[in-house]
């Protein structure tokens, strides 16, 4: 008889502990929610390497017990990463060493269309606020806009970091999907003529250029934004790793070994933020439908801008390479190739449009920057 | 931490916008600053032209001029690219490397995009 109490004791000590006795069903859903960003990931291949681990974090965050976020380990260092901004410099280091500001060098004129798809930012933000939602919240759900992870997960850890899951759900998701946004508005707001502009090359652009490009741009912006110092950089230290041409050691490692770990813990980080009691609110729904709204403002504003830059040079500037300043590094750029190429079979625009794209990513950063310091 | 100096979303966005338009601004004006006093400009800027001229000699000829490392396959496979995007008429005058990295950064970026954003 002694026996058996014991093991219906001990049987219930390990039930009372276990993660089913704790189990909610938000936390039911939530699983679920990682199951299907999961298929996402895997089945439709919608940005697989951050939505995978994204997906899997959010699935990890729902089991109950596991003390991830109080106990020392690897998953409070994981979280201690994206809590103190320490991931997402790491990622603008490799985002450096793989961009080529060439392009933007070679016409710095496409910097005005990199500030003007910041739009969606700024009128996702107004919309946040008269839905209710604070100036910090408004603000880190209005970089959903610039289409950019990294910093949508900088501002949002010091704006609103209980947003953070829903956010980067939302950034993440509709990056993915900007070969499906982006045209409609392309197209709706351009005219047949328009669409068929062809730019002249672009000039060559020197090594030395290149290489004072990031100093320079590291400098100035840091001192004009001190905020986000640490991301733009970064990202020029990256850069220069590239343009030297003497850190090509460096410049491999940044691009392809740590980035692709600071993206593990970066994107499974993210997904650890998804608890049920976080992300299982009406605000969710809300940050979905405002990332939209900042995604489809933002590619209207650059189009917008190409069409006054497309008047003012005398039609040398297509229009289409305006929606490309949103970042969305490189998948913006070719959806301005493929509308371009439908519109006039033969008019190569993506070298054109990385111009914008590679501005649009300063140009989210200046906008995470100006927001920091005026609402935190 | 400190209040906001405003609360009113217009006038954020007026302010922001402003500001990520001033910023971007000066660096464009810096990056002109910066090729205005490029001391080797001068010498990419002849050797940009120098191999401009080869080709118009060799307009008439059936070959096309090939620079060194550049096998006739690979000009007919260029020819074959150019005729499938209707092209089919114009001559080939010359295939040469450009210095310029372009195509082969746009490989790259698509790599970006598979791994980041």
């Amino acid at each position: 008889m002694e026996i058996i109490n014991a093991f219906v004791i001990s049987l219930q000590a390990v039930w009372a502990d276990s993660g089913f006795s704790a189990f909610t069903m938000g936390n039911a859903i939530m699983i679920l929610v990682g199951l299907v960003l999961l298929y996402l990931a895997i089945a439709k291949e919608y940005e697989p390497l951050l939505l995978g681990p994204i997906a899997f974090g959010c699935i990890l965050a729902n089991f109950p017990r596991t003390g991830f976020l109080e106990d020392p380990g690897l998953m409070l260092a994981i979280h201690y990463g994206i809590a103190n901004e320490i991931f997402p410099p790491l990622i603008f280091l490799g985002i450096g060493a793989m961009t080529d500001f060439g392009p933007l060098i070679a016409r710095p004129s496409t910097l005005l269309l990199g500030a003007a798809a910041q739009i969606g930012v700024f009128v996702s933000l107004v919309g946040a606020m008269m839905l209710g939602f604070t100036e910090k919240e408004a603000g880190a759900i209005g970089i959903i806009g610039g289409a950019d992870g990294p910093t949508a997960i900088y501002l949002s850890i010091q704006m609103a970091p209980h947003l953070l899951g829903a956010i980067a759900v939302a950034a993440y998701s509709y990056m993915s999907l900007v070969p499906l946004i982006q045209p409609p508005v392309m197209k709706l707001l351009t005219t047949q003529k328009e669409r068929e502009v062809v730019m002249e090359q672009m000039r060559t652009v020197t090594k030395f250029e290149r290489i004072c490009f990031p100093i320079v741009s590291a400098i100035l912006i840091s001192l004009l934004l001190p905020p986000i110092a640490s991301l733009l950089g970064m990202l020029m230290l990256g850069n220069l790793f590239r343009e030297s041409g003497v850190m090509d050691r460096l410049s491999d490692t940044a691009q392809n070994s740590l980035c692709n770990i600071v993206t593990i813990f970066l994107a499974t980080g993210t997904g650890m933020t998804m608890s049920a009691e976080s992300f299982l609110v009406p605000q969710t729904l809300l940050i979905i439908f405002l990332g939209l709204v900042a995604f489809i403002f933002g590619t209207a504003g650059g189009v917008i801008f190409g069409k006054i830059m497309c008047r003012a040079t005398g039609w040398k500037v297509n229009p289409l390479i305006g929606s490309a300043g949103v970042s969305a590094v490189p998948m913006a750029a070719r959806v301005s190739q493929v509308v371009g190429m439908k519109a006039k079979p033969g008019n190569y625009l993506l070298m054109h449009a990385m111009g914008p794209n590679v501005a649009g990513v300063i140009g989210t950063a200046v906008a995470a920057g100006t927001m920091l310091a005026m609402l935190k | 931490m400190s209040e906001p100096v405003t609360t009113n979303p217009f006038v954020i966005m007026l302010i922001n916008m402003t500001v990520v338009f001033i910023v971007l601004i000066s660096l464009g004006l810096v990056i002109n600053l910066i090729h205005a006093i490029d001391p080797t400009k001068e010498k990419a800027a002849p050797k940009k032209e120098a191999p401009a001229p080869a080709p118009a000699p060799a307009a008439p000829a059936p070959e096309p001029v090939s620079a060194d490392g550049v096998s006739p396959e690979v000009i007919a496979v260029i020819a074959a690219a150019l005729a499938s995007y209707g092209y089919g008429p114009a001559a080939i005058r010359a295939v040469r490397p450009i210095e310029r990295d372009g195509w082969k950064n746009a490989g790259r970026s698509f790599g970006v995009q598979r791994t980041l954003e």
